[in-house]
């Protein structure tokens, strides 16, 4: 009667003995490498699982960061120059120089790197991976044409790259499928490893393009044998969810909403660790890493977490190895100063101020009835909002507020800029009075003027933030009604030009360049075609956006820029907010090796990892007191001699 | 025009109390019956029913207070509940209870004026706020009952009165509804209905999915009564179906429904938290148990910790929740001495 | 007991239809076909390519054979694509069910024991003052959120004190245990105030059966004639019980795989609610109920099988 309860029990009670261990991570796959020294395992987190693996179609900044270790790019950020951002040579032998033509067009010479194999897979002959050749980039190029593809980086590249759009009319033109024997034009092949991509009009920014995984090569036997289908039984996963790369590390293990884990791969020699360009209080450290080379260590392990708490936590358990600042920990992790607090300094753990330039507004709708034709209701809107205050309390004053499009730290950026729209109350409901709103109520028939905001709300945080807002606009005297959304739903409302407030709208940029964010504000980007939401139309800023794209930088360019500035001062088709900053502590066993704003591109293979530190802080961090257990035990035992008391007077 | 007469607020108020109104007339039509004087004598000695009692007449209070409205000052309309409230300062951010510092403040700014509980993240008092919530619980509890309720009740005395056909059809829906997880049948619902989210959204889906209960037992009871020789007689001096129902089914079946409603009250509640955790809550500038612990899972995690907001609404929401199952279980035993 | 068993599957088809009617009429008859498309296709979907996914779905058909459609799917298992990730979502139930299963069936056996054990202790002092006080403290623990339960064991036993792993999962021989433990206190929370309670009453029912009473004149002691006669004899009826435990135990789940991080069906539907992914709700809601049918059976059986006062015919 009573064996299967009391087996069952035992075996829940060494459950919990054994669930006394609070590591969250699974054990690496080797103990030493081959040579007897530890095996190295980062530990990273990622707040979302991966949408697809395809380079030509992923476009979102956490599968960037889970492609970087497997594919490597053409060229690269160097790892640790950050003013200016400078380019470096990846799998090309060197950065491309502009070859200017009589007739006015633009082609870049490029040289790959001999001997980079893919990795080994079943889908090269004989399982070997093959060398990759100039012929990759050119089928990366066909890629990015074929619909099939959905390559988000068409659109952006056909205006510029020779015959990429035409290849796309052509190659479809027969049987509406793409047909791979048609050739990009602008790629001309002139040997195994050398090739030459001709433009239309000078596109400096194709370099960056370069320096994304939209170009990394990939291997047609790869996208051809990665269909989904079945094989001789085996099912075999799509080209979108599997990776076969060129670059430092191979994905093992992939399980959803749980980690991605990657080995590194023998012999791996595109790049070394750079001996240039170390900033001054790092470079001492730094030098004994100089031409080692790559990657600094074995494995790496991205647990997916999408809370922000547990990232915390588990960051103070030291089972991450960096714990990125945000609204919950900002306080216990940095100071008014922007410093590490004393507590966290006395762990050792480092700071990385460094981030992906972005910027964050709110948009209004200039085709709206009401909010768009009304140039001093914008303004007053715009005044009404008290950002410091806010970045007072949702990033503990660190993020910068935002006066202009261009965010800091990118070129362009004008530190003296004052924006006529900043917060001013006074103004503010001086504006409103102007534009036929007296104390926020319609100067003709008395009614109080209702707005509706499109929020982004999927968490307690962006509940409090779209709170926030509302509280904001209604200090004026006006009433604003929130429309809660989850972030697709308002992006979707946006482009369907379906709202007359959006926020959370803002752009983190693909590339060092202001044109990068001023398109968002160009005609020809009308949602569907582009992310210009506000759908803001002015001749005069086309004329100056066209202009400026295509120059190189210097005081001219600054000028137009300072020139589209005035123009969207006086039209205020947004509300600027504030620039993120990305503050990032790090543990004292994984000082960050490089420097670079551009972490969204993760510089995996640059960095190192002190196992013995590691493993002594941690047992340090971790103990578990034992009073708890004993306290629940003293308890229990309490109430048995209780009850066979209570029992042997009342028998 | 006439979303204008309805959100005016003199008609809302109204409304509101003829809804308290409308649940006071049934209490009282219900206390002429023998049987719920003799179940009033008994519970006047049931001390801890009592008191559970006065604990909800005050949620009850409070939360009518929040409900109605009158015209603010500045145009608009404020709660009565705000009039009371107006003194109360908002600060900047979080302050712990009765503390004089901001929390994250660096340069130890001061707060405006001391909070009993201390502030949120938007520096609202959380005393304040934990107030307030009563409303939406109190909307919630009485929108959802206002639906099951009826359905269930009405329902339950169709089915163990006329049997067969109608029993089957009545015993296949919720039978069916009662194999749906409700958690899951509650999301699809709100995911689903074309009104979007909302308290009102959210009740018709806690209502859509509360009956089957209180409708199982209405039928059991009913088939019970049916076969008293009352019944019988009253069949036999020619009564119509309805009579029966109305005059003689009901009057008896009726202490359940009161036993049933003060413990449902109790699971929306509950449901309305995990509602607002999912999600699928309260919408942005409700008040809300539930918000206010979502809330806190994040702000127990951080550095430094903030536990005023999470415990505060946890006590407010558990007092609420034992006030009615104590009062359930009292009432269940004052109607009923034999079985508990 | 053959033709009980088909019998009783046999009852459990019509429900099983009418289940599929209610998803069918959420899914296709409150949300037109155009609001559905606009959310799928977003940005990119002009007029005509909306009507094409709307054709290419068949949901320009008429509604009842739109509803013999959806039938059909769902008999072939065939349950579609989730909208926000793309995934297939067969495949996204297969591998969610494991996790779920690994932290639900060991909690949902120590939360059992835990009530049963807490109940008999009752029992054994019944009506001491200490019996008093803990039907007072289960009526408590009954009155505190599900979330609240998780959201609290989470920041002391995990965040405070470390004994168990914050967040994550982990396969059998990678560390399973140390991860299913704490979801197994955190049932044991979530069911230990209810389920006390009623098993208490029902022991206690027990405990004035005439056969105790001869037991006890015979001079039986206390501890066994409880350990022994009661407990089995109210096991009968407990059973019946543990399906009521069902709904708790799908709830304690989403909660749990959530916040800890667990990769399981309960995580995949709290994000699918989070992002709007209506597709993935849909189909728990199908599966769920096949799991409560399937549920409701066994007890019947269970029961059938354990009192033969049942007759099976």
């Amino acid at each position: 009667m009573f064996r299967l309860p009391a087996i069952i029990l035992s075996f829940l009670v060494a459950a919990f003995i054994c669930g006394c261990d609070n590591d969250p991570n699974p054990a690496p796959y080797h103990k030493t490498r081959a040579d007897g020294s530890p095996w190295r395992v980062r530990y990273m987190r990622e707040p979302s699982d991966p949408k697809s693996f395809d380079p030509q179609f992923a476009y979102t900044v956490p599968d960037l960061q889970y492609m970087e270790p497997v594919y490597d790019r053409l060229l690269e950020y160097h790892p640790m120059k950050s003013d200016p951002i400078e380019l470096m040579a990846g799998m090309l032998e060197e950065v491309p120089k502009k070859e200017l033509q009589p007739d006015g067009k633009v082609n870049y010479l490029c040289r790959l790197k001999r001997d980079i194999h893919f990795h080994d897979d079943p889908c090269f002959p004989g399982g070997k991976g093959r060398e990759v050749i100039a012929a990759d980039v050119h089928y990366v190029l066909q890629r990015i044409a074929d619909p099939k593809v959905e390559s988000p980086y068409f659109a952006p590249l056909e205006q510029h790259v020779i015959g990429l759009h035409e290849a796309r009319e052509k190659a479809i033109a027969k049987t509406g499928k793409f047909d791979y024997a048609t050739p990009v034009s602008g790629f001309e092949l002139l040997d195994s490893h050398t090739f030459r991509i001709r433009l239309i009009d000078s596109y400096p920014q194709l370099l960056f393009w370069m320096a994304m995984n939209t170009m990394s090569p990939v291997a047609r036997e790869a996208v051809e044998y990665y269909d989904g289908e079945t094989h001789d039984g085996k099912v075999r996963p799509k080209f979108r969810f599997y990776m076969v790369g060129q670059g430092p590390f191979r994905m093992r293990d992939y399980t959803p909403r749980r980690a991605i884990r990657y080995e590194r791969v023998e012999g791996y020699h595109t790049n070394v660790f750079p001996s240039d360009g170390f900033p001054p209080e790092k470079a001492e450290w730094l030098k004994q890493f100089a031409g080692k080379p790559l990657p600094l260590f074995d494995e790496l392990h991205i647990l997916i977490v999408q809370e922000t708490i547990p990232n915390f936590v588990l960051g103070r358990q030291g089972y991450l190895d960096s714990i990125s600042a945000d609204k919950d920990n900002f306080a216990a992790i940095i100071t008014a100063d922007q410093k590490l607090t004393p507590k966290y300094k006395a762990r050792g753990m480092g700071l990385e101020k460094s981030g992906l330039p972005s910027t964050f507004f709110l948009s209004f709708n200039m085709q709206d009835p009401v909010v768009g034709k009304n140039v001093k209701l914008r303004k007053a809107l715009a005044c009404a909002c008290d950002m410091r205050a806010y970045v007072e309390i949702f990033y503990n004053g660190v993020a910068p507020v935002s006066n202009q499009l261009v965010p800091r730290g990118l070129y362009g950026y004008d530190r003296n800029y004052v924006d006529p729209n900043g917060y001013n109350m006074e103004k503010a409901k001086r504006l409103l009075a102007e534009a036929g709103y007296p104390e926020g109520r319609d100067a003709k028939t008395g009614e109080q003027l209702v707005l509706t905001v499109e929020e982004p709300v999927e968490s307690t945080e962006y509940r409090q933030r779209a709170e926030y807002q509302q509280r904001m606009f209604e200090a004026l005297g006006i009433k604003i009604k929130v429309n809660e959304n989850t972030f697709a739903r308002v992006i979707e409302r946006l482009e369907q030009g379906n709202f007359q407030l959006g926020d959370g709208t803002g752009w983190a940029l693909d590339y060092p360049d202001p044109e990068n964010f001023f398109m968002l504000f160009y005609s020809k980007n009308f949602p569907r075609e582009g992310a210009n939401y506000c759908r803001y139309s002015r001749p005069e800023f086309d004329q100056a956006y066209e202009q400026m794209a295509q120059m190189d930088n210097g005081p001219e360019r600054l000028a137009l820029i300072a020139k589209m500035n005035a123009m969207l001062a006086e039209d205020c088709p947004t509300i600027w907010q504030f620039d993120k900053a990305f503050y990032i502590a790090t543990q004292p066993w994984a000082r960050w090796t490089h420097n670079s704003p551009m972490i969204e591109y993760g510089y995996n293979k640059y960095h190192q990892v002190d196992t013995g530190q590691r493993e002594k802080l941690r047992a340090d961090w971790n103990r578990k007191p034992i009073w708890p257990p004993m306290a629940l035990g003293g308890l229990l035992l309490a109430g048995i001699i209780y009850a066979v008391r209570w029992n042997r007077r009342h028998a | 025009m006439v979303s204008a007469f309805f959100n005016h607020w003199l008609t809302q108020d109204a409304l509101v109390l003829a809804c308290f109104s409308l649940v006071f007339l049934l209490l009282r039509a219900g206390a002429r019956n023998e049987r719920w004087q003799r179940a009033w004598v008994r519970m006047k000695r049931d001390r801890a029913g009592l008191i559970a009692l006065a604990f909800v007449l005050l949620y009850l209070t409070i939360g009518a207070l929040e409900i109605l409205r009158i015209p603010a000052n500045g145009g608009g309309t404020r709660s009565i509940l705000d009039v009371f409230t107006a003194g109360v300062a908002t600060e900047k951010s979080y302050s712990a209870p009765l503390g004089d510092k901001l929390l994250d403040s660096v340069r130890g700014e001061k707060v405006i004026g001391r909070h009993l509980l201390g502030t949120d993240l938007l520096g609202k008092d959380v005393f304040v706020q934990m107030l307030k919530a009563c409303r939406t619980a109190l909307i919630i509890g009485g929108m959802t009952s206002a639906i099951y309720v009826p359905l269930g009740a009405l329902l339950g005395i169709l089915a163990g009165y006329f049997r067969r056909r109608v029993d089957d059809a009545i015993q296949y829906i919720y039978t069916t509804l009662a194999s749906i997880p409700e958690i899951l049948l509650l999301v699809a619902i709100i995911m689903c209905s074309p009104w979007g989210k909302g308290l009102g959204t959210m009740s018709i889906a806690l209502g859509v999915t509360g009956w089957v209960g209180l409708c199982r037992l209405i039928r059991g009871e009913t088939m019970r009564q049916a076969e008293r020789q009352y019944v019988a007689a009253a069949h036999a001096l020619g009564q119509t179906h309805w009579k029966i129902i109305v005059r003689h089914l009901m009057p008896n079946v009726m202490h359940l429904v009161l036993i049933s409603a003060v413990l449902g009250f109790s699971n929306i509640v509950l449901a309305e938290a995990i509602l607002s955790y999912l999600g699928v809550g309260a919408p942005v500038g409700t008040a809300s148990w539930g918000v206010m612990i979502d809330a806190g899972r994040t702000e127990l995690g951080r550095d430094p910790l903030v536990w005023w907001n999470i415990t505060a609404a946890t006590t407010a929401l558990f007092g609420l929740v034992l006030s009615l199952n104590i009062l359930g279980d009292s009432l269940r035993s004052a109607f009923d001495p034999k079985r508990s | 007991m053959l033709s009980y068993l088909v019998r009783r599957l046999l009852y459990a088809v019509p429900i099983l239809l009418g289940v599929i009617f209610i998803t069918f009429l959420l899914d296709n008859v409150m949300m037109s076909p155009e609001s559905k498309a606009s959310r799928v296709l977003g940005p990119k979907g002009t007029g005509a390519v909306r009507r094409e996914w709307i054709h290419n779905r068949g949901l320009d058909q008429p509604l009842p054979k739109q509803f013999v459609n959806y039938v059909g799917n769902l008999a072939k298992l065939e349950f579609g694509t989730s909208w926000v990730t793309g995934r297939e979502l067969r495949e996204v139930f297969l591998k969610g069910a494991g996790p779920s299963l690994a932290i639900t069936i060991p909690g949902f056996i120590a939360a059992f024991f835990a009530s049963v054990g807490l109940a008999l202790f009752q029992v054994f002092v019944r009506n001491s003052p200490l019996d008093r006080g803990l039907t007072l403290l289960s009526v408590a623990l009954m009155s505190v959120p599900t979330m609240v339960y998780v959201i609290f064991t989470q920041a002391f036993l995990a965040l405070g004190l470390s004994y168990f792993p914050a967040y994550g999962f982990g396969d059998v021989g990678s560390g399973m245990l140390r991860f299913i433990a704490l979801p197994i206190v955190i049932f044991m929370l979530i069911n230990l105030g209810h389920d006390a309670r009623l098993f208490r009453a029902i022991f206690l029912e027990e405990m004035g059966q005439d056969y105790i009473r001869t037991a006890q004149a015979k001079g039986l002691s206390n501890a066994r004639v409880l350990g022994v006669h009661v407990f089995k004899n109210g096991l009968i009826a407990i059973i019946t019980l543990v399906v009521a435990e069902l709904p708790r135990l799908v709830l304690g789940s989403l909660l749990i795989e959530s916040l800890f991080g667990i990769p399981g069906l309960g995580n995949v539907l709290v994000q699918a609610i989070q992002t709007g992914d209506q597709p993935v709700i849909m189909v728990s809601v199908f599966l769920g109920s096949v799991l409560y049918l399937g549920a409701f059976i066994l007890t019947d059986i269970l029961y059938a099988l354990a009192d033969p006062r049942i007759r099976l015919s």
